[in-house]
């Protein structure tokens, strides 16, 4: 039987406790499903934030396959005050990847739960356990002719829909905003008990990934982006798969029609006439995800000079912004709401708009036009060769959906990236009010000064962001205390108070967001 | 299309019985780990950044890459390449994905 040689043990647990819960999930789960040996513990430590992998080296790896293993996980746990970092397919890159939000935690790595549970193509929606992936799924909607469409973030081919919306991640679809659609979850608590979210506490219900909200308080929220249970099943809502998809981009040529853009596009979402998770890319998202490398054009270290970046426009006819969004219906309605936007942009007299036909299999469209239509592709990776090195953290305010504060943002996040030397890479993520404006803090990690400028960097964002009311929706573990103390005592004072309640010997994920009984001091 | 093992109808609701009685509805409920073959993991995971034809990650088809190596790179990952753990991709499937990147042509650069 293999033994612990990585050195790592878990805050505050003995190396005699930390055997001890060994050999208890060792007869739980089998010794293959319990990973203690450097080597195999080498995969969950792979992260592409600002600090040493040391920081966030886990001590195991459990793996389950059951409910009934997940919660005898949790009761070893409670015994020996073991904490436990669970991923779902583990690919939260730039968030973390798989790696423990703290050094020596436990991995619970569910990835092999992996079954897809119901797809209903006439109500419309799914039932997946967390290591299913959204590549998986695309796989079985296509094998079994079933005409329903997915929604997914970029790493689409390997992430997966549990993992991504308890992150409350989105996508580029009408159901871009993942949790908006979630409808049922199955959550083992830290005393053991599996409790199911909305309807799915009725015996016999069949409205579980029907509505939403059951009776009484609805707490689905209460467990995305928290420590308060683990995930073991998720439904959500499939779009039904429309007769005709329009992809389009409109292209623009100057960094200050940000505002505008915005200030057309706002009353289109709003009114439904654009009814997707449109994006309007920058010109160093839209190179970099086309396949350009930095190197291509410059050596010098530093950030890139805006004339480098007007050189790469008028070499790839790429704009300094760039709108993608998409038309979902019968051809009547594409054909009508088309019109309307076709007007609207011209009105505007800026934009060059470039059609599917157009654009023919040229990237980035073809890969855009992929994720609007849910298929999966990994196409926007080509991002991390833009500087190369490996180094990704997303640094993501929510904005406005107006085109001052859209301008504003930017210019406040281009000013500190280049204060660092690093480029501001970002792409505004178009709701009908609000923006997510994720922005790719791409660096190098195999310099460790640069490593350190990145960081540097990233917490100035966070500073400067807050000084203007801002903060971000999500961020990677090397930051989540940090941004829990932008939104306030009063709810981290109750999030505490449910900790508390709910997890009163911290064995869940402690210091996910912020929340952790151990060191949070009110 | 070709099915993928890890989809093909297992074991049944686990603990679910009582809220999942029509789980099964369309074959689905299958749990499995393992990769169907070297193409099915070429195919949906390695290649989707490394065929030469996408062009992000550096093509690997046709160079004779040791299992070792594979190995050594997926696990571990590489810059921003990420790292894969067992319960992703089992090292039998690893083996067999060498074996299938080795028997396909190596990538020809474009002349500049």
């Amino acid at each position: 039987m293999s033994e612990q040689n990585n050195g790592v043990l878990p805050r505050g647990v003995t190396q005699q406790e930390f055997n001890a819960a060994v050999e208890k999930f060792r007869a739980l789960l089998g010794n293959e499903n319990v990973l203690v040996e450097q080597q195999q513990l080498v995969p969950y430590n792979k992260i592409m934030m600002s600090v040493e992998n040391a920081a966030h080296a886990p001590s195991a790896a459990v793996t389950a396959t059951t409910v009934e293993q997940v919660q005898g996980v949790v009761k070893i746990c409670n015994e020996h005050r073991i904490p436990i970092w669970t991923i779902s397919t583990g690919r939260n890159f730039g968030y973390g990847s798989a790696a423990p939000g703290q050094r020596g935690q436990v991995i619970l790595d569910l990835k092999k739960m992996n079954r897809i549970i119901k797809v209903d193509p006439e109500m419309c929606y799914a039932l997946v356990e967390p290591g299913v992936t959204y590549g998986q799924l695309y796989d079985y909607i296509q094998e079994n002719n079933l005409p329903v469409m997915l929604s997914f973030s970029a790493p689409s081919a390997i992430a997966g829909p549990v993992g991504n919306t308890m992150d409350r991640g989105v996508g580029y679809t009408p159901y871009g905003e993942h949790f908006m659609m979630q409808c049922g979850m199955e959550v083992v608590l830290a005393n053991g008990d599996v409790y199911r979210t909305g309807m799915g506490g009725v015996k016999g219900s069949n409205t579980w990934q029907i509505f939403k909200w059951g009776y009484g308080p609805t707490l689905d929220g209460m467990f995305t982006q928290s420590n308060y249970g683990i995930c073991t099943k998720m439904g959500f809502w499939l779009m039904p798969k429309p007769p005709v998809f329009k992809p389009f981009e409109i292209i623009f040529e100057n960094e200050e029609d940000i505002v505008e853009i915005v200030e057309v596009l706002r009353p289109l979402r709003i009114r439904g006439i654009i009814p997707n998770s449109a994006v309007i890319a920058n010109i160093l998202w839209e190179a970099g995800s086309g396949n350009v490398r930095r190197s291509d054009y410059i050596t010098e270290p530093g950030h890139t000079p805006d004339e480098i970046q007007k050189q790469i426009q008028k070499d790839t006819g790429m704009g300094a912004w760039n709108l993608y969004a998409a038309l979902y219906g019968t051809q009547e309605q594409v054909d009508v709401n088309w019109k309307i936007i076709v007007d609207e942009f011209k009105k505007l007299g800026k934009g060059r708009i470039v059609t599917q036909e157009e654009a023919g299999d040229t990237q980035p469209f073809k890969y855009r036009a992929e994720l609007m239509s849910g298929v999966p592709n990994l196409q926007e990776f080509g991002l991390y060769n833009w500087r190369g090195g490996g180094g990704s953290m997303w640094f993501a305010p929510v904005s406005e959906a107006r085109g001052s504060e859209c301008r504003k943002q930017a210019a406040m996040a281009k000013r500190v990236l280049h204060k660092y030397g690093l480029d501001y890479v970002a792409e505004f993520i178009v709701a009908p009010r609000d923006m997510h404006h994720v922005i790719d803090v791409l660096y190098d990690r195999t310099n460790e000064e640069e490593t350190q400028r990145a960081d540097a960097c990233f917490a100035e964002l966070l500073d400067e962001f807050e000084k203007e009311g801002y903060a971000v929706y999500r961020v990677n573990t090397r930051f989540q205390e940090r941004v829990a103390q932008s939104y306030g005592k009063a709810k981290r004072d109750l999030e505490h108070a449910i900790k508390r309640a709910v997890d009163p010997n911290n064995i869940l994920a402690p210091g996910r967001s912020g929340i952790d009984l151990d060191t949070y001091k009110s | 299309m070709k099915s993928r093992s890890r989809m093909l109808p297992g074991r049944a609701a686990l603990g679910a019985a009582v809220v999942l009685p029509l789980a099964l509805m369309f074959g689905a409920g299958a749990q499995a780990a393992q990769w169907e073959n070297g193409q099915e993991l070429y195919d949906n995971l390695c290649g989707k950044c490394h065929k030469p034809e996408v062009g992000v990650g550096v093509p690997i088809q046709g160079r004779g890459l040791p299992f070792e190596y594979v190995k050594a790179i997926v696990r571990n990952g590489f810059r921003a390449m990420p790292a894969f753990p067992e319960a992703y991709i089992d090292d039998e499937s690893l083996a067999q994905v060498t074996e299938y990147i080795a028997s396909l042509p190596a990538h020809q650069p474009k002349q500049k």
